[in-house]
């Protein structure tokens, strides 16, 4: 198993290399001018383009800006983004501790409520909950993130105006910052959630709970349906099988059957699906942070995406590789530890 | 386990009903995100804003006016009768935000490393030209063969623009005769850091030892003041978090009339339908409006005031927006000229060289159609590339209205009949996302293709990367793009917009030599009187000429609470807006 993980981890710099060369060869097909973009937000800037491309060499062969930015990412600096307004590195470490925060709180609800209705799918199979539990899968899978999002904001913001958007509401947003600036509060972990119980500050710890439920819902209600189908077929042939036979044969409970027979081998396909999820909902925050004005990754790299902010491309394409490989191997290693038959040696 | 629940959902429904801003911040939703906190590095209005509001310069704008100026961080001024040094008196007793005094010795580090560092995305030049000569840096301006006396004397120059002879008055030595100076000096490149504090925390350390590190380096990478803030004004800075908010504070060693808003949170929000919903929710106390029509959408919402909705607080307007006729296509695989020649299928590269093509294109307009339908009848004409208040601004020049009749006249006299008997086929661009400038695209093609069917126009939107390459490539045939400005006098338009070395005119190639010379002379006349009517003259010539097809402007108006009082709109602070420390809850 150790050479495994070892394997896979010295696999990273090649994905590094790969994903950056492959972005800085298609950021080619643009022109200097085109790359230049970044840098010019208004047309008084115009004036100054041709000592803006000198001065970053967007008119240099590519395999010289290449070897420009590797020999800076080996040195820790990934570039300065013009989206996010500060460095690559900085960026990555102000944003992802809050997209990992959104992710995770909408893992579990995705993973367990998927589990839970495929499950009760399964053991009900075409009874009423089976029926009522798919036609909610499709309509979760069938809804585009967007639109749930921007109808949850409409009603529970502009209607009824219990939540909204961002990470605080403006109180505790200008006192967190006061905190901060005064040395009250410790940036521990870069995880909000976490510092603000660390620093016995639960007001903004339930503010920030309070503004993650939203984007949650949104995210969750595609993604679990998707979890749910993949339990509900899964269980349904592990039911069949015949060491769930035996087991029933035995004179074992029902209970116990389903739960530590039929459904811990039925969990096999729903983790590979989940470590899919975690990618999946990299690109699902992509809109959802855009909606709910979550200032996190996805909401960056959309803006980076469509402003050409090359330095924040080939970060984030490079950071967004390392997770789903890591994401992989973190799936493989769980095979092994659910089925006991997986060996990697 | 249920108990947990209803006590953490009780608790959440509480931090909900505290979910509303207090009496004692103000919260603005911007659409923009700030750049930097460097003075010497900003050129954008985000930036501007909060750069205005820490920091100050030795003259600030009186109110919502452009043209008048009240005393900041100076007390006086006057200016030699050469028109080439200018001696501030300096305000006594001011500190900065960390406790240090304000001295000459700040005003003169502050200007030199403006000059000095000027970054081409900065917007430097600005008082760089007036006290180097050189609107670009010491390595642009002298050029890859420039020898170590080369730059010795740049540094001379720089270091002697501005000096103390006193620790309460700086006198500036300029290049050559400005009229501009003082208006540049204005402009937020001119805002007094701390020289002590720079220095301590790494910036260049002001001596001719280190300053070639500095000659045009990105301030926005490793460097202490892209982040950090230590002015004079009347806030001071608490926190900012790049591209999502920045929290200020009053200042309460401030030397002026204090702030009566204790907190400021401005608040980046991309999306204008949700600074509309945190606007009508009470959750921000000014929005950022994206095109005029929102205006619908908060009009008569509860708690909400629209400033200036009638026009009549005489708010001025600061920028020019144009449809800009270039006289020197690129044809070469260029569709946007289809053929490349006057046969039917296309443009020639000199089509807009041609004065009747321009005239025919400008009598073709509909400014009234687009005032209804863009701004909604809030618009203004204007007779000339430049904003009314300005100096020169001479409202007696004839404007081009909708007169189909010329454009026919025009469009049959030009190149010899030959444009009316064969037709043309051209693309009009301007960038995706401005639908107001989509509009007048749209007006324009709808008026020429009626007058002659033979005019095949195509309306296209390019997205800002595309649109910057084909300007730099001088392929795009006719474009909408718009100018604000960046110091308060005339030069930065007409000079722009008209002038041999402007950029628009040499981005469209328009050259006129009594043009030409009369900027020149406007450029150097330190008369007021003279260069107004200098100006007048280049609008009259300009007028004659119509290189460009002027498109009216919206007159300003401010969407905030209705519970925020001192309102005023002044184009030059931020995007067109207001001190923070001069409004009140």
């Amino acid at each position: 198993m150790l050479t495994f993980i070892v394997r896979r981890v010295l696999f990273l710099p090649v994905v590094f290399l790969g994903v950056t060369l492959l972005i800085v060869l298609l950021m080619q097909l643009l022109s200097p001018a085109e790359r230049a973009a970044t840098f010019i937000t208004s047309p008084a800037q115009l004036q100054n383009i041709d000592a803006i491309i000198a001065k970053y060499g967007l008119d240099k062969p590519w395999y010289n800006q290449y070897w420009r930015w590797l020999d800076s990412a080996i040195h820790g600096n990934l570039g300065y983004s013009t989206v996010a307004r500060t460095t690559v590195v900085k960026a990555i470490a102000t944003r992802f501790p809050r997209t990992v925060t959104l992710a995770l709180a909408a893992l579990f609800p995705i993973v367990g409520v998927g589990i839970w209705l495929g499950t009760a799918a399964a053991l009900n199979r075409d009874k009423m909950v089976d029926q009522i539990t798919r036609v909610l899968a499709i309509v979760g899978w069938s809804l585009p993130t967007f639109v749930l999002g921007i109808w949850l904001l409409v009603i529970f913001y502009g209607g009824l105006n219990w939540f909204q958007p961002g990470i605080l509401t403006t109180g505790d947003s200008v006192r967190l910052s006061n905190l901060m600036a005064n040395g009250t509060f410790h940036d521990y972990t870069g995880f909000l959630i976490l510092d603000s119980i660390f620093n016995g500050r639960f007001g903004i710890f339930l503010d920030v709970v309070w503004h993650l439920v939203l984007p949650v819902i949104t995210l969750s209600a595609v993604t679990s349906a998707q979890i749910m189908r993949v339990m509900r077929s899964s269980l349904l042939d592990a039911l069949g099988q015949d060491y769930v036979r035996t087991a029933r044969s035995k004179g074992l409970s029902e209970h116990v059957v389903n739960t530590k027979h039929a459904r811990r081998n039925a969990l096999i396909p729903v983790l590979t699906v989940s470590g899919f999820t975690i990618i999946l909902l990299f690109n699902g925050v992509v809109i959802t942070e855009t909606i709910f004005s979550y200032p996190g990754m996805g909401q960056w790299f959309a803006a980076a995406a469509t402003q050409l902010d090359y330095a924040s491309v080939l970060g984030g394409a490079v950071f967004t590789a390392m997770i789903v490989v890591l994401a992989n191997l973190f799936v493989d290693v769980l095979y092994a530890l659910v089925d006991p038959r997986i060996r990697y040696d | 386990m249920k108990r947990i629940l209803i006590l953490l959902a009780a608790a959440l429904m509480a931090t909900m009903v505290f979910a509303q801003t207090a009496q004692n911040t103000l919260v603005e939703d911007k659409f923009g995100s700030i750049d930097t906190l460097d003075p010497a590095q900003a050129y954008d209005t985000s930036s501007s804003l909060v750069i205005q509001n820490i920091y100050e310069t030795l003259y600030t704008y009186k109110g919502s006016s452009a043209g008048e100026f009240v005393p900041a961080l100076a007390t006086d001024y006057k200016i030699s009768e050469d028109g080439k040094t200018y001696t501030y008196t300096l305000r006594k007793g001011v500190t900065f935000h960390n406790g240090d005094p304000f001295t000459c010795a700040d005003v003169a580090y502050s200007l030199k490393r403006a000059v000095i560092t000027n970054n081409p995305q900065s917007g430097d030049w600005i008082v760089a030209e007036p006290l180097s000569g050189y609107a670009s840096n010491a390595n642009d301006a002298l050029g890859k063969n420039a020898t170590a006396a080369d730059y010795h004397k740049y540094f001379q120059t720089v270091d002697n623009s501005v000096t103390c002879p006193d620790p309460y008055t700086a006198v500036f030595h300029l290049a050559s005769p400005s009229p501009t100076f003082f208006a540049r000096m204005l402009f937020s490149a001119a805002s007094i850091i701390d020289k002590k504090w720079a220095i301590e925390n790494g910036q260049w350390d002001g001596t001719e030892a280190t300053w070639k590190k500095w000659i045009g380096y990105d301030l926005h990478n490793n460097s202490f003041l892209q982040d950090h803030m230590n002015g004079t004004g009347a806030y001071q800075m608490v926190q900012w978090v790049p591209g999502q908010k920045f929290v200020a504070k009053a200042y309460a060693g401030y030397w002026g009339d204090k702030a009566k808003i204790e907190n400021v949170l401005i608040n980046r929000d991309s999306e204008v339908s949700t600074r509309i919903l945190n606007l009508q929710k009470g959750n921000a106390d000014y929005i950022d409006l994206g095109a005029r029509s929102d205006v619908k959408q908060v009009e008569g919402s509860q708690g909400v005031k629209i400033w200036n909705l009638d026009g009549k607080l005489g708010w001025a307007d600061a920028a020019v927006d144009a449809v800009f006729l270039n006289e020197a296509i690129k044809t070469d695989n260029n569709p946007n000229v289809g053929s490349g020649k006057l046969d039917g299928n296309g443009i020639p590269a000199d089509f807009f060289a041609n004065q009747d093509a321009r005239l025919c294109f400008n009598y073709a307009f509909d400014r009234q159609a687009y005032g209804q339908q863009v701004l909604l009848g809030m618009g203004i004409s204007l007779t000339m590339a430049l904003p009314k208040s300005f100096l020169g601004y001479d409202p007696n020049i004839p404007t081009y209205s909708l007169d189909l009749e010329k454009a026919t006249q025009h469009c049959k006299a030009a190149f010899d009949g030959k444009l009316w008997q064969n037709g043309l086929k051209m693309t009009l661009l301007y960038n995706t996302g401005n639908t107001a400038r989509q509009t007048a695209m749209e007006i324009l093609k709808s008026n020429l293709e009626y007058i002659n069917p033979k005019f095949n126009i195509t309306v296209r939107g390019v997205a800002w990367p595309d649109f910057i390459k084909q300007a730099s490539e001088s392929t795009m045939p006719a474009y909408a793009l718009g100018w604000g400005a960046d110091y308060a006098d005339p030069d930065d338009f007409i000079h722009v917009f008209y002038a041999k070395g402007g950029y628009y005119a040499d981005q469209i190639h328009f050259s006129n030599p009594q043009i030409n010379q009369l900027d020149q002379q406007a450029r150097t006349e330190t008369n007021p009187e003279a260069r107004k009517l200098m100006y007048s003259q280049i609008g009259n010539l300009a007028h004659d000429l119509a290189p460009i097809i002027l498109v009216p402007r919206a007159y300003p108006i401010l969407v905030t609470s209705s519970s925020l009082k001192g309102v005023y709109y002044n184009p030059m602070i931020g995007n067109g807006e207001f001190l923070w420390s001069k409004v009140s809850k």
